[in-house]
């Protein structure tokens, strides 16, 4: 079954039949997405923040050999090698001694943890922790949108009860809740607890991140719904599931790319903003976490609080402004 | 407009029923007692077993879920006497239980930290539109000019940024390192206005500078769009000022949408900043539920939840109202 005229370049076989074959080459038909694919390639923003995504992604991939390639491990040593026993501040690098080549970004107050360490790993568990939440609360928020809106009666609007329901659920008094829950729970075994509070983060931020796109996704449902092609296809006795999977979800691809891509760094800060008010993931490094232990050492050792502060900044502004991107290149309105 | 209301009150009543009863549910079947704080703090980190069954059985945890959960609600409209072991606590209705902290009443310390959240909401919430609202409006009749593309451009970057790190910093380097601003304190209001205004004048601006770049962005769309309507066409025609036309035409209807967000915003700002109250060190409702959490303080938590479900159903229906004052066109049925 062909796909409906999204396409917008398709152009009218027998108004192309006076046209020379070459130019009638130059006019064929591009899908949607390929469309705003060659936006995006000319948007000079969208290059720039892909550039800066790209980077963060590949230090959070390889985290582990760049920080053996830099010489360093986030293994807490004797702290006395590292600080000050009275002061507590590095006997090295910042912040009153110069650059130390040993531990790029200093090392920890206290207990001398090396920063960069600690940087990179937290640059992986962030982008990791989002990149699961974003793809499960889609994948969620799709099949429920889908649901709703095709389905209707009675199904629509048990699911629009719980959008609207899980709207109102404050998110943070959620999180709250659960999260000691969940850590009580496995407290007596720290290597599962490692694992389940990475989960539980992801499970949480899923049920509370599911429900713009299930609306987003429902809304347009809706408005398909009635199309040629899928009554078309109902009149042939096409079955409902793949009425679903082959005439609907290809024309929801912008609204699922677009609700991805802003999911993305609403969960990265999500996760640092949890960590810094101490619920968010445990045994693992976080951004967050780094900030609430720097906070206290701000007028004399700022370099250990800015470190996570741009991370988190540099990154959360390039995703967005990156969703932006692929918003504005999917969106036929505007003209560039 | 009535059979609206009573609609709208009803199903915003079952969600307020819904939260309470989730909330209620997690702690109750959460893997450790919320008796167990409480068994601990009292016999001084000795809490056996059996001293344990002995508090669950003094907080009701052993009382089927519905039966407490149903004298927890009934308390909200009647008075109730909890029983605490031997002692007994008057509470008069609206009761929402006794903290587990230090057995005072929740409404009391309710009553204490609200006005804390409520001054920052109000301060907050007037930035939001008086600067939003006017830098965007401003923005779109300059419509892409320099000055345009550069705020559109600078509130896209600045509103990317995570809220806590903004608050964060601007404590860190206005109070902190150079002082500029004293640090943030709440005085009441009718104590000493001008105090009230100096303490948190810095808490306010961080809060509504920040919220204001999305209101900006949302009214200058919308004005965008209002001024591309025939009816502005037909106002500027009939030889109305372009600012008549602005404030009383194309202002009415680019501010509906900015009034739904408005409302949300609202509402979840009444139901405290838990970033704010943190970073500025705050004693509102915000932290007044993490610190509850922190403790499994049930009574506490189960507060400010209903505070949060309350005003944005609440504000919802309101945001609907005005809906239909602001835009002839809406019917509310």
């Amino acid at each position: 079954m062909a796909l409906p005229a999204g396409d917008i370049a398709v152009h009218d076989e027998t108004a192309d039949a006076s046209l020379e074959p070459e130019a009638r080459k130059k006019i064929a038909g591009r899908s949607p997405t390929r469309i705003a694919f060659d936006r995006l390639r000319k948007d000079p923003i969208a290059v720039i923040c892909f550039a800066i995504v790209l980077l963060f992604a590949v230090i959070a991939l390889f985290a582990d050999q760049i920080n053996s390639l830099v010489g360093v491990n986030t293994e807490v040593v004797r702290a006395s090698e590292r600080v000050n026993l009275v002061t507590l501040l590095p006997l090295d690098g910042p912040p009153n001694h110069g650059f130390d080549p040993e531990h790029p970004f200093g090392v920890a107050p206290g207990d001398g943890t090396d920063n960069f360490a600690v940087w990179t790993k937290g640059c992986q568990t962030s982008l990791f922790l989002a990149t699961m939440a974003a793809v499960l609360s889609t994948t969620i928020g799709v099949a429920l949108g889908l649901l709703a809106g095709f389905l209707g009666g009675i199904v629509d609007s048990i699911i629009s009860f719980m959008i609207d329901l899980f709207l109102t659920f404050p998110f943070l008094v959620g999180a709250l809740a659960l999260a000691p829950i969940i850590n009580d729970r496995w407290a007596t075994e720290p290597e599962k607890l490692r694992d389940v509070s990475f989960w539980a983060l992801v499970a949480i931020l899923t049920i509370f991140g599911w429900m713009t796109v299930a609306r987003l996704v429902r809304g347009e449902v809706l408005a398909l719904r009635e199309r040629e092609f899928v009554k078309a296809a109902r009149v042939i006795g096409v079955p409902t599931r793949r009425i679903l999977v082959r005439e609907m979800l290809p024309n929801l691809i912008a609204p699922i790319i677009i609700s991805f891509s802003l999911g993305l760094p609403a969960y990265v800060s999500a996760e640092a903003g949890l960590s810094y008010l101490g619920i968010g993931i445990i045994g693992r490094e976080s951004w967050g976490r780094t900030i609430e232990q720097a906070t206290p050492w701000w007028e004399q050792y700022p370099q250990f609080l800015l470190a996570p502060v741009v991370g988190i900044a540099v990154l959360v502004v390039a995703l967005n402004l990156l969703g932006d991107a692929i918003r504005d290149a999917f969106d036929p309105k505007t003209r560039r | 407009m009535f059979s609206f209301l009573v609609k709208r009150i009803l199903s915003g009543s079952l969600i307020v029923v819904l939260v309470s009863v989730m909330i209620y549910a997690l702690f109750w079947y959460g893997p450790k007692s919320p008796a167990l704080e409480l068994c601990r703090r009292d016999t001084n980190n000795r809490c056996t077993p059996a001293k344990l069954v002995e508090f669950e059985d003094r907080l009701g945890y052993s009382n089927p879920i519905y039966e407490e959960y149903g004298k927890w609600a009934k308390g909200l409209v009647a008075d109730r006497t909890i029983i605490h072991g031997t002692s007994e606590y008057d509470c008069p209705a609206p009761c929402l239980g006794i903290s587990y902290r230090d057995k005072s009443l929740v409404t009391d310390q309710f009553k204490e930290r609200f006005p804390v959240t409520v001054s920052l909401a109000v301060g907050a919430s007037a930035l939001y539109l008086l600067i939003g609202v006017t830098v965007g409006v401003l923005a779109a009749r300059r419509r892409g000019s320099v000055a345009d593309k550069a705020l559109v451009a600078s509130t896209l970057v600045f509103s990317s940024i995570p809220y806590y790190l903004v608050a964060l910093l601007s404590f860190l380097i206005l109070t902190l390192s150079t002082s500029v601003f004293p640090e943030a304190k709440y005085v009441p209001f009718l104590d000493d206005p001008l105090a009230w205004f100096s303490g948190l004048l810095l808490v306010w601006l961080v809060m509504g500078l920040y919220g204001a770049t999305a209101y900006t962005r949302y009214s200058r769309g919308s004005m965008v769009e209002a001024l591309g309507e025939d009816y502005v066409r037909t106002a500027r025609a009939k030889g109305l000022r372009m600012r008549t036309v602005v404030t009383k035409h194309a202002l009415r209807s680019a501010l509906v949408p900015v009034i739904t967000i408005f409302g949300l915003d609202v509402a979840f700002l009444l139901s405290g900043t838990v970033f704010t109250e943190k970073i500025f060190s705050l004693e509102g409702i915000g932290k007044w539920g993490i610190d509850a959490v922190n403790i499994k303080d049930l009574p506490v938590v189960q507060a400010t939840t209903l505070v949060l479900a309350v005003s944005v159903v609440v504000m919802n229906i309101i945001v609907d109202i005005v809906y239909s004052i602001l835009d002839p066109r809406v019917r509310l049925a």
